[in-house]
């Protein structure tokens, strides 16, 4: 039974010696650019109340996670978050700007370390984002596309750009 | 066996230089396939020992290529091998009182050893045992539908036993998909090569359960389940075994890995006359089919 234990062992350590690199495709100086370039950014997190908590889960129909919003103002109008959500292995960190009307101007992927699906990252995924507002659907498969083999990933950004417009409605707007 | 331990040693290598996908579960299937024109490489290693007497134990290889031909329909090719060690591990059969045992013989046998091989003498042994094919249909996904659905199909051709094999697959998921709650539900058609020439033809039905959290990024933990019913010609009753045990994985960019542990719960109940006098044994059911302890790796590696 000993050649049985060194299968076992060769395995385990396997599983515990390698870790996955940090990519991280842009910085949050870079997103803020992307989204709104030339514009200035003054800081303004966001701390939610557990009624404000809350009232974003009902809106948005999406648990929140985190009481803590990475919050920009941005200079002329309109506002810049960091923001992370789950994803097949890791959290998958992307930056949405939204407009002084509260639409979506842009989102950027930040951080996408899954196996299949970098195409999220693509101009074009992204760009089925832009004017949505906390009234529209936002649901995959039906006014957002699934991306084959990251269907987890699509859902779960789609999700979080649906929770982060209900914290602009509750949070942010007034 | 060298050749089994060089092959993982290599292919460990080769991914350790690769940076860090998937089966959460080490027995039970999820409803998440390898996506249209991707593939995927897999290395499955189970060691499984201990019967009621004397020595038994087995190093199952498979080798697997899967790929996904569309978003929902995954087809995989395996290669089916194993090291077989017995010595002494099953009861013997009394000859003045044929169908009842001798009480304190033992001789070498069980599934894993070959047709013809002499009972009185020790079985030591590595044969490569089958080919399979394997196709998975996917019906309703986890991440869109309630529940996830997906058909399985598994037909194995050996010089040992041929096998048809077909599962049910379920899904569901909470907690933004890190809690995943997987059903298989089994049938199993073996003809396996009997001493006398012909084919012996057995049934199984089973049913695997398991329960992964993924507690941080890139790993996740669980338990999982599994009820054996052997069904002697595919129609008497035999036996219902039971394994209990947990199970651990890890998935990255372009590999995962997941080790899982099963142990044989001695509630089994052994029904027909033939598996009460020699397979049961302090509630544990040995015989041809199950041993005490199972422990099992498979490794991915994603193109």
């Amino acid at each position: 039974m000993k050649s049985e234990f060194a299968f076992i062992a060769l395995p385990v350590s396997a599983l515990i010696a390698p870790s996955a690199f940090a990519v991280r495709y842009l910085t949050v100086d870079q997103a803020q650019q992307a989204i709104f370039p030339g514009k200035s950014f003054t800081a303004a997190p966001v701390k939610l109340t557990s009624v404000q908590r809350k009232a974003i889960e009902q809106a948005s129909g999406v648990r929140v996670l985190h009481d803590e919003q990475q919050v920009w103002r941005v200079s002329g109008g309109g506002w810049f978050i960091v923001d992370e959500v789950v994803g097949k292995h890791e959290f998958i960190t992307y930056a949405a700007g939204l407009n002084l009307d509260g639409s979506v101007k842009q989102i950027e992927i930040m951080d996408y370390r899954e196996t299949y699906g970098g195409q999220i990252r693509d101009q074009k995924w992204r760009a089925q984002f832009v004017g949505k507002t906390s009234k529209s659907t936002l649901k995959l498969d039906s006014d957002v596309k699934n991306i084959s083999g990251a269907t987890l990933s699509c859902r779960h950004i789609t999700d979080g750009v649906k929770r982060l417009l209900a914290v602009y409605e509750i949070a942010l707007r007034h | 066996m060298k050749f089994g331990l060089t092959f993982v040693a290599a292919l460990l290598v080769a991914v350790s230089t690769s940076h860090g996908h998937e089966a959460i579960f080490s027995w039970t299937y999820t409803t998440d396939l390898t996506p249209k024109g991707h593939g995927e490489c897999e290395q499955w290693i189970t060691t499984r020992w201990e019967k009621e007497h004397g020595s038994y134990s087995v190093i199952d290889f498979r080798e697997e290529f899967e790929y996904g031909v569309t978003d929902n329909f995954q087809l995989a090719i395996y290669l089916n091998h194993h090291y077989v060690h017995a010595n002494d591990d099953v009861p013997a059969e009394d000859p003045a009182h044929p169908g009842n045992r001798l009480r304190g013989a033992y001789v070498t046998g069980g599934e894993d050893v070959h047709a013809g091989h002499n009972p009185a003498t020790v079985f030591d042994s590595y044969h490569f045992e089958s080919v399979s094919l394997e196709g998975i249909y996917r019906l309703l996904s986890p991440y869109k539908d309630p529940l996830g659905l997906a058909l399985y199909f598994e037909p194995s051709v050996g010089d040992q036993e041929t096998e048809l094999e077909w599962k049910i697959l379920l899904q569901k998921n909470w907690l933004e998909d890190r809690l995943v709650w997987a059903l298989n539900v089994n049938y199993e058609l073996e003809f396996e090569k009997e001493d006398g020439g012909g084919y012996e033809r057995d049934g199984k039905f089973e049913w695997f359960t398991g329960l992964s959290y993924r507690f941080v990024r890139n790993w996740s933990a669980g338990l999982e389940f599994w009820n054996h019913h052997e069904f002697a010609d595919a129609t008497v009753h035999e036996h219902s075994a039971y394994f209990l045990g947990p199970t651990i994985h890890y998935g990255g960019e372009r590999w995962w890995a997941t080790l899982g542990f099963l142990h044989q719960l001695p509630i089994g109940q052994a029904f027909s006359h033939d598996n009460k006098e020699f397979a049961a044994h302090d509630g544990y059911i040995f015989g041809d089919e199950h041993e005490k302890y199972y422990v099992r790796f498979r490794m991915g590696i994603n193109f």
